[in-house]
């Protein structure tokens, strides 16, 4: 049998961030795809349910605190790693994203060594 | 050698020397550029133009305080907060579990054996601090030791940089340990006030520490010759009290020479001293010795160096 590669869905609004960020993925053996705002990630997650998603906070038309909320009320929505990337610093709001249901959390800018580090945290590589 | 460095060879081979014998580690050509760059950096915080006029004016002049500012730079290892994962579910779920019916009601000791920037402390206080409700009435006491270094003084601050927080520690272990302080994160002060750091070469007599239930040595018996190795592993046998343990990463064993250990099958690694006490070795040198030998190394370099000038 062969073992199906991990699917991540990066969700944010800069182009190069999604750039940089696939590239480390699929050296991780993810398999990448990408989602410019929250409103798009949950349209792409209600056609195909990704193992993990990359979420920014700050972006148009739906920001990533909203579609995390949105996510998780979906039929299987709970399933998804969810690691927020983005650079908000502050404690407050690094709680508000756990309590909204993130599992782990990138404060930007990062490297390959952080991602891989979180996403192992979470047991998913 | 290779051609990366700037460094006369003499002086590279006699760099590679006082590292060797003041901490045990052997350099290699193959960190011609580890060197290169580490002590240029040095050069230009301590002043000097460039890195050639410090080793000179190390070796012409025999600065204690430089050579060991010197050699600390070059020790300096890379550490990540619970790093080799495997060991830290040993400490918790095998470890401390055994000894806190032994040890309840006292305080159990665990040393970090040179725990460079102090991740390996943090991340065990942490642990500690979580086992605290299911291990009752048992206080731990987490020391960390290591070659007086700039990474050490970090250590003792307790200050870590962005990118080092996002290495290995969970968000939630950083948001109920660590505070901001701009850029950076500092361990929150209850965390702060059960570790403890002390400055000591790992080659040096390590009575003055007392007795550890726990020694946490892991992924550093690499970086020794052979010889150093030895010198290290006895020191450290002093260290453990009869029934207590040496974790060793994953993948490092003691080999034929056991120090008087017996390998523990609850995990790769992880050692036990007998319960029995094993008759007591005669002290060798104590940590003042350090500061002599190295003036004497720098000494005998600079008569050799002399010898070979006047010769030319």
């Amino acid at each position: 049998m062969t073992d199906r590669l991990k699917t991540c869905l990066i969700v944010d609004d800069s182009k190069m961030i999604r750039r940089v960020a696939s590239r480390i993925l699929r050296d991780m053996s993810f398999t990448p795809s990408e989602a410019e705002n929250g409103r798009a990630a949950l349209n792409a997650c209600k056609t195909t349910m990704p193992d993990a998603i990359l979420l920014d906070w700050n972006m148009p038309i739906m920001d990533g605190l909203s579609f995390l909320k949105a996510l998780r009320k979906e039929p299987g929505g709970k399933d998804p790693v969810v690691l927020f990337c983005t650079a908000e610093r502050d404690v407050i709001k690094i709680a508000e994203a756990l309590d909204a249901g993130a599992d782990e959390y990138v404060m930007k800018p990062f490297d390959s060594d952080i991602i891989e580090s979180k996403f192992f945290e979470t047991g998913l590589v | 050698m290779s051609n990366q460095l700037s460094l006369k060879p003499s002086y590279y081979e006699a760099l590679k020397r006082l590292t060797l014998e003041l901490a045990g580690i052997q350099l290699g050509d193959e960190h011609t550029f580890l060197v290169e760059t580490r002590l240029s950096a040095l050069a230009r915080k301590e002043g000097f133009d460039n890195l050639s006029d410090m080793i000179e004016e190390l070796f012409s002049r025999g600065q204690t305080r430089l050579a060991v500012h010197v050699v600390s730079s070059l020790l300096e290892r890379a550490s990540q907060f619970f790093e080799d994962r495997t060991g830290y579910e040993t400490l918790g779920d095998k470890l401390l579990p055994a000894l806190h019916p032994i040890y309840k009601g006292e305080t159990l000791r665990i040393l970090s054996y040179g725990c460079s920037s102090g991740q390996e402390v943090y991340s065990t206080a942490i642990l500690a601090d979580k086992f605290a409700q299911a291990l009752p009435n048992m206080t731990v006491e987490i020391t960390g030791v290591d070659f007086s270094s700039w990474a050490l003084e970090r250590a003792k601050i307790g200050k870590f940089t962005h990118f080092e927080v996002q290495r290995g520690l969970p968000i939630r272990h950083l948001i109920e340990y660590f505070k901001r302080d701009g850029e950076d994160w500092v361990v929150k002060e209850n965390l702060r006030k059960a570790v403890r750091f002390v400055d000591h070469n790992l080659l040096s007599n390590p009575e003055v520490l007392g007795k550890f239930q726990v020694v946490m040595f892991r992924g550093k018996l690499q970086y020794y010759s052979p010889t150093a190795t030895v010198s290290v592993m006895r020191y450290l046998s002093k260290l453990v009290s009869p029934g207590g343990y040496v974790m060793l990463g994953s993948d490092e064993t003691l080999g034929k020479l056991n120090y008087g250990f017996d390998r523990q099958k609850i995990a790769p690694g992880c050692y036990q001293k007998p319960k029995i006490e094993l008759p007591k070795e005669t002290p060798e040198t104590s940590s003042d010795a350090t500061q002599k030998h190295t003036a004497n190394l720098i000494y005998e370099y600079g008569e050799q160096n002399a010898t070979d000038s006047d010769a030319a």
